[in-house]
């Protein structure tokens, strides 16, 4: 039985679809393995009842806008101007993955035409390293979403515990669990989480010493095996070529080693300046377990702090490096 | 063959004697994960495990090699002898799944060949002696060995086979090299007849168990006439072109490789390469013959299922499941296949 949301969202895509408003729906199917929805493509009205939205549904979508909207536009490079078509693209939009959309539309990377944003009220999405925590590292046999409950069963047998308890990181904090535009509201809007706490994180990880926070930096980044997963999922890493790709010249050696791990990260996080929305996408999709977070989240709080500014809240308001102001503060330059 | 007994309690103990003597990569638990690495003197080997997070394919194809070392002089680029430590070393490669233990045999056809003789992997190779691990449960729901012409407690390409009978592991030495650690083991008792026809049984029941089935050999058929066919145009879609899949993968071999310069000191570097990048096959001149993503999930599956088929006549996918557990989109594999399956029921009625 599909849930409230579900069936809004089912109704809207299938209308959006039979009236050609777009070509394709951006959501949501359930996968193969259990609480883990996987990203789908709709593109006929049959096929919308796939579509489904609950707390394994994880990563922002926003990506795949961007990637359809570009390739497309590639596609039509040798087309006659008078034959040039636009591609719509409709997508399920939790809070994160329209503020994602915010940041493409104030980087000018497609028009607010090209997009529907079928907004989904969110409470947050299971955390797999914290789901794997509750099964005591044993395999997840069958598992399902009760209200605000998990039911896990394993070989062990049959868990139950509280949904919130396995939430991810950057949902227990989210300000803006509601998309910030949308064209369509599946669902009553949630209330935003309490966000007092958004930055101890940061703080508890800014009170060690340095060395002790090199070191950590140091063990996360050891961990990477270089696959790119956290840099391909990120709706604001959409570069045609990354810098990690170029061979001319080589901005960062293509091994895994300390030294070429550690500025493969740095440099994709400064990337991250003002643009990074906390979905925690590259968290999630990180097979190795590495702590972007707390390093992306320090970013975060650079931004709010020091230029009182929220990645992709406000289309008028963009990012501190992208803006100028004479009061920007400055303290931080170093004289040479 | 010998095949003795040896206590659960005291495989420890064995594993501890190898790695004071010789270098032992073996299964260590790192908080959630279980990854195979060198044993280091505060390390232990997990022997508890289902399988391993990383596939053991590191030792012998590591994602990052050094080839050779160059210095750049007026008269052009000298080569750096590189000190050879421990190049005649005997390692251990201890507790392998027998799905890994299958790969090493995909690889060997492709590294050590006739033709084609990769020296860095055949020298590795040929000094490490691979102790395996029979499974008799399936590490997890999502392996499939049996689909792709595997078994749990095939022993092929191991030199030591080690399975649990009730209180006990039987410890097969199939092989001289195996043999030869036979000492490091201590004196054991041979295992008896009931013990091995209660192996037999437990390795009956552990095939059983073994519950996902995909139609692994069947879809070459479909995969030879339909390099051109609109599935291809669906399943590439929500990749992210990440390397996770094949990164993980005991099978996948594929790699680059290139110069890296710090002033005037070089080395050729091998790495992994994946089918996944969109740098894969991309040309100097700027042409890729696989300019997008549905090309080289064609390729991957193709690889796997029809052009390792077509040169050596086996599967190049062993059925561990890590590409299904950890794809960050669920682009599960066992699913296309099943489907191609699907495909081919339908076009076999449809044709009468």
């Amino acid at each position: 039985m599909p849930n409230n949301i579900e069936q809004k969202i089912r109704d809207e895509a299938r209308r959006l679809l039979t009236e050609k408003v777009v070509d394709v729906v951006v959501g949501y199917e359930e996968g193969t393995l259990p609480l883990l929805a996987a990203p789908c493509f709709i593109t006929a009205p049959e096929e919308v009842d796939r579509l489904i939205f609950d707390a394994s549904c994880k990563q922002n979508l926003a990506g795949y806008v961007h990637a359809l909207i570009i390739e497309h536009r590639k596609s039509q490079a040798r087309v006659k101007p008078e034959d040039k078509t636009e591609k719509t693209v409709a997508v399920i939009a939790r809070g994160c993955t329209s503020r994602s959309i915010v940041i493409h539309l104030q980087e000018r990377q497609y028009e607010r035409e090209n997009v529907v944003i079928i907004g989904v009220p969110c409470q947050g999405y299971i955390d797999k390293n914290k789901l794997s925590d509750k099964a005591s590292g044993k395999e997840i046999l069958a598992g399902k979403l009760d209200g605000d409950q998990v039911v896990i069963e394993t070989a062990a047998g049959e868990s139950r515990f509280p949904l919130e308890e396995v939430l991810a990181g950057s949902c227990l904090t989210c300000a803006w669990p509601n998309p910030v535009i949308s064209d369509f509201m599946a669902g009553e809007e949630v209330a935003p989480r309490t966000t007092e706490d958004e930055f101890a994180l940061v703080e508890r990880f800014a009170a060690q010493d340095e060395n002790q926070r090199w070191a950590y930096f140091e063990a996360e980044m050891n961990k990477c095996m270089r696959c790119y997963a956290c840099r391909n999922v990120c709706p604001s890493c959409y570069c045609p070529t990354c810098f990690a790709d170029q061979s001319q010249p080589e901005w960062v050696g293509a091994g895994i080693n300390p030294s070429d791990n550690q500025v493969f990260q740095i440099m994709r996080m400064f990337h991250m300046a003002g643009r990074c929305v906390d979905c925690g996408s590259c968290v999630e999709v990180c097979a190795e377990g590495v702590d972007l977070r707390t390093f992306l989240k320090k970013l975060d709080y650079d931004d709010l702090k020091l230029y009182d500014h929220r990645a992709g809240v406000d289309l008028e308001k963009p990012s501190p490096l992208a803006s100028f102001r004479e009061d920007d503060p400055e303290e931080f330059i170093l004289e040479p | 063959m010998k095949a003795k007994l040896i206590d659960k309690t005291a495989l420890a103990g064995v594993v501890g004697g190898l790695a004071a003597k010789m270098p032992v990569y073996a299964p260590v638990r790192d908080g959630r994960r279980v990854y195979f690495r060198f044993l280091a003197a505060e390390d232990e080997a997990c022997l508890d495990y289902g399988n391993s997070d990383n596939a053991p394919k590191n030792l012998f194809f590591p994602h990052t090699e050094t080839l050779m070392r160059f210095t750049r002089t007026a008269r052009g680029h000298e080569l750096v002898e590189d000190e050879a430590a421990n190049q005649d070393q005997e390692m251990v490669l201890f507790g392998v799944r027998p799905c890994d233990v299958r790969s090493f045999t995909l690889l060997d056809y492709v590294f050590d060949q006739e033709k084609y003789t990769d020296p860095y992997y055949v020298e590795r190779r040929k000094r490490t002696v691979i102790v395996a691990l029979a499974c008799l449960q399936p590490p997890a729901s999502t392996c499939f060995c049996t689909s792709v012409g595997g078994h749990p407690a095939q022993a092929d390409g191991a030199d030591i086979m080690i399975t649990e009978v009730g209180e006990q592991y039987l410890v097969e030495f199939l092989s001289e090299k195996g043999e030869k650690l036979a000492e490091f083991f201590g004196q054991l008792p041979e295992a008896d007849a009931k013990t091995l026809a209660r192996k037999e049984e437990l390795v009956e029941n552990a095939v059983a168990a073994i519950k996902t089935e995909i139609p692994g050999a069947m879809i070459k058929d479909w995969l030879d006439k339909n390099f051109e066919h609109p599935f291809w145009d669906q399943i590439h879609q929500s990749c992210l072109g990440c390397g996770t899949c094949t990164y993980l993968c005991p099978t996948c071999h594929c790699f680059d490789i290139r110069d890296e310069l710090e002033g005037d000191q070089g080395i050729r570097l091998r790495t992994w390469d994946t089918c996944m990048y969109a740098l894969y096959t991309q040309e100097t001149s700027g042409h890729n013959p696989r300019p997008s993503q549905k090309q080289r999930w064609r390729q991957r599956l193709m690889h796997k299922f029809k052009y390792f088929v077509d040169n050596f006549r086996e599967i190049s996918c062993v059925g561990c499941g890590r590409c299904v557990i950890n794809c960050p989109v669920n682009i599960d594999i066992r699913k296309l296949v099943s489907d191609i399956g699907r495909l081919m029921e339908a076009e076999e009625e449809s044709n009468g």
